[in-house]
């Protein structure tokens, strides 16, 4: 009898552990468990930066038709991804064909490449659900680089500059900012520009102009987020001036030096020898000439690569003096380009005219003439001499 | 001496009637010449540093040497002119049987020359405002080797609007007081040579009406 007693007492506390718990694993409740799976595993960023912070976003879904799954703990690390933050302690229930999502909040320490964290979910019917992601820790930052800017830089010279902003990266970039410096010394518009988000393997142009007062570097910053860290991308773009290969070359021929009545006539051709556009094309005289009526300053216009104009300027200086002629245009920006060419007036004797018949002096000193020899002849006379 | 010099401007006969009276004397005579040629001097000083100005660029330190020697050609040619006046009278005076001396004509022609000073002291004043606005032309070293050039600057410094008009102004000055110097020669020579008045008028008259002819024929040439 004391047996007997003995099986029934561990028989009634056996079933009411089960009763207790209604856990108990039973090969129904295996297979349930088996149908639990991962249905998602996402990463945002999704490529890291080493040292960026991200968060990961797991999706679990219970397959199963018509069965519920208790669930306990989740957790999710690696040695190369340090959780931060989302700690999943607390018991749960997934209904049939239900999902349930779980973020954590992860830093990446790993050096460049791809790694496979472990997202680990408690069972209670079962074993542990273990699921392996992949994700790529990838340092490669935006790209800057210059598509086209002048072969040469002119002070004051307004001038444009192509870059390109490109995305090498595997994942989308938001954020994103062209920022331009370049000092007190230059002019640029726009000086920054939002471009938003970018794509990967997309590229996209930045134009802006600028206009150098001296010589300096610019400052090219893109700044952007990866997820929600901020990363730059920096390029230096020299400005040294240099003789502009492509500018208009107004070129003074056929120069003609005349002198009438002690004013300088000089003409001559001036023809585009550049390959730009001259434009508002002027010429006058300087110092030690001073510019005389007609012709003080001659306009001759716009001047195209190849064309040319005649002009004439009108100035007194010393005959034999060097003459600074300055010849001024306009570049397509308004700018104003002077250049002298030194013209020396010749011994501008064959090409004065001669001063007119001096009526006036001959005609006094022949009058005083003609009444000295009047005068003494009629005194002779009036003294019978 | 009893002479008023007032009566060598206005009434050379009873100037010289009283000056030629007396002992022969050269005194005052040249001291006018040689105030003429100060006053020549100074002007040919004006000039050259015009040549100067043209010459300097070709011929470096060649400028003050011209100056001095343009002031010193003035002043000598002041004394010189003198002579050759005195000396032109004279000989036409003996075709009239003139029976004065050389010096006799010397003096004479020195007293006359006081309104050739009046002259070249007006000339210098226009020159004074003239010459300054003349443009004058430069001769590089490569023009001083051809004639052509040279040529064509000192024709181009005459052709000067400024240059021109002095010479014309100075010329007519120099021929009008020239011709009153030349009243005066007529009296002085009469007495000095002893001649009839219409011999002496002859006598200066022909030189200096010459004179007058071909510089008016320079002027109209210009």
């Amino acid at each position: 009898m004391k047996r007997g007693g003995l099986i029934v007492f561990l028989v009634i506390w056996l079933l009411a552990g089960i009763g207790e718990t209604g856990a108990v694993a039973t090969p129904e409740s295996i297979v349930a468990a088996n149908n639990i799976y991962v249905a998602n595993m996402s990463f945002d960023p999704g490529a890291f930066f080493t040292g960026d912070a991200g968060t990961v976003t797991v999706i679990v879904t219970n397959g199963n038709t018509n069965q519920s799954i208790g669930v306990n703990h989740a957790a999710f690390g690696d040695k190369d991804f340090r959780l931060t933050g989302g700690t999943y302690d607390s018991s749960a229930i997934l209904g049939p064909l239900q999902s349930r999502t779980y973020q954590f909040s992860v830093v990446s320490e790993a050096p460049q490449g791809y790694y496979f964290p472990t997202f680990s979910l408690n069972l209670r019917e079962a074993d542990n659900l273990y699921y392996r992601g992949v994700v790529q820790v990838d340092n490669t930052p935006l790209s800057v680089t210059v598509l086209s800017q002048p072969d040469s830089f002119t002070r004051a010279k307004k001038d444009t500059i192509s870059l390109q902003i490109a995305n090498p990266r595997k994942n989308e970039v938001k954020n994103v900012v062209v920022d331009i410096a370049g000092g007190s010394g230059v002019e640029i518009i726009p000086s920054s520009r939002y471009i938003g988000s970018l794509g990967s393997g997309i590229s996209i142009p930045v134009d802006f102009s600028m206009t150098p007062e001296q010589e300096c570097v610019l400052n090219v910053i893109v700044s952007y987020d990866n997820g929600d860290n901020h990363h730059y991308s920096n390029l230096t773009i020299p400005v040294t001036f240099s003789p502009d290969k492509k500018k208009a070359n107004p070129v003074m021929s056929n120069i003609g030096v005349t002198a009438v009545e002690g004013v300088i006539h000089v003409t001559g051709d001036i023809t585009n020898a550049g390959l730009s556009t001259a434009n508002a094309v002027s010429v006058t005289a300087l110092s030690p000439a001073t510019v005389e009526d007609p012709y003080k300053t001659y306009v001759i216009g716009t001047l195209k690569p190849d064309d040319f104009g005649s002009f004439e300027v009108t100035f007194s200086a010393t005959g034999g003096a060097t003459v600074p002629l300055q010849l001024s245009y306009k570049d397509k920006d308004g700018n104003v380009v002077t250049s002298t060419e030194n013209v020396t007036v010749p011994q501008y004797s064959a090409v004065t005219k001669k001063t007119g018949f001096p009526v006036l002096p001959v005609a006094a000193v022949s009058i005083v003439l003609a009444l000295f020899v009047g005068g003494w002849a009629l005194y002779l006379k009036r003294n019978n001499q | 001496m009893g002479i008023s010099w007032m009566d060598l401007l206005i009434n050379p006969n009873r100037f010289f009637q009283q000056a030629l009276g007396e002992k022969e004397q050269l005194k005052y005579p040249g001291l006018i010449v040689l105030a003429g040629a100060i006053v020549a001097a100074a002007a040919g000083y004006f000039t050259g540093t015009i040549t100067a100005a043209m010459l300097d660029s070709a011929m470096q330190g060649m400028g003050s040497i011209i100056l001095i020697g343009t002031v010193i050609a003035a002043f000598v040619m002041t004394f010189l002119v003198w002579v050759i006046w005195a000396g032109a009278f004279y000989l036409i005076s003996k075709i009239f049987k003139g029976t004065g001396s050389f010096g006799r004509c010397l003096e004479v022609v020195g007293y006359g020359y006081v309104p050739l000073v009046i002259g070249s002291v007006i000339t210098l004043v226009a020159a004074f405002e003239y010459l300054p606005k003349v443009a004058i032309p430069m001769l590089t070293s490569t023009a001083l080797q051809n004639p052509q050039l040279i040529q064509d600057a000192t024709t181009a410094l005459v052709n000067d609007p400024a240059m021109a008009e002095f010479t014309q102004i100075s010329l007519v000055i120099s021929m009008i007081f020239l011709l009153w110097s030349a009243n005066c020669w007529i009296f002085g020579i009469k007495q000095a040579q002893n001649i009839p008045m219409r011999d002496a008028a002859i006598c200066v008259g022909i030189p200096v009406i010459l004179l007058i002819i071909y510089q008016l024929y320079n002027l109209a040439g210009m």
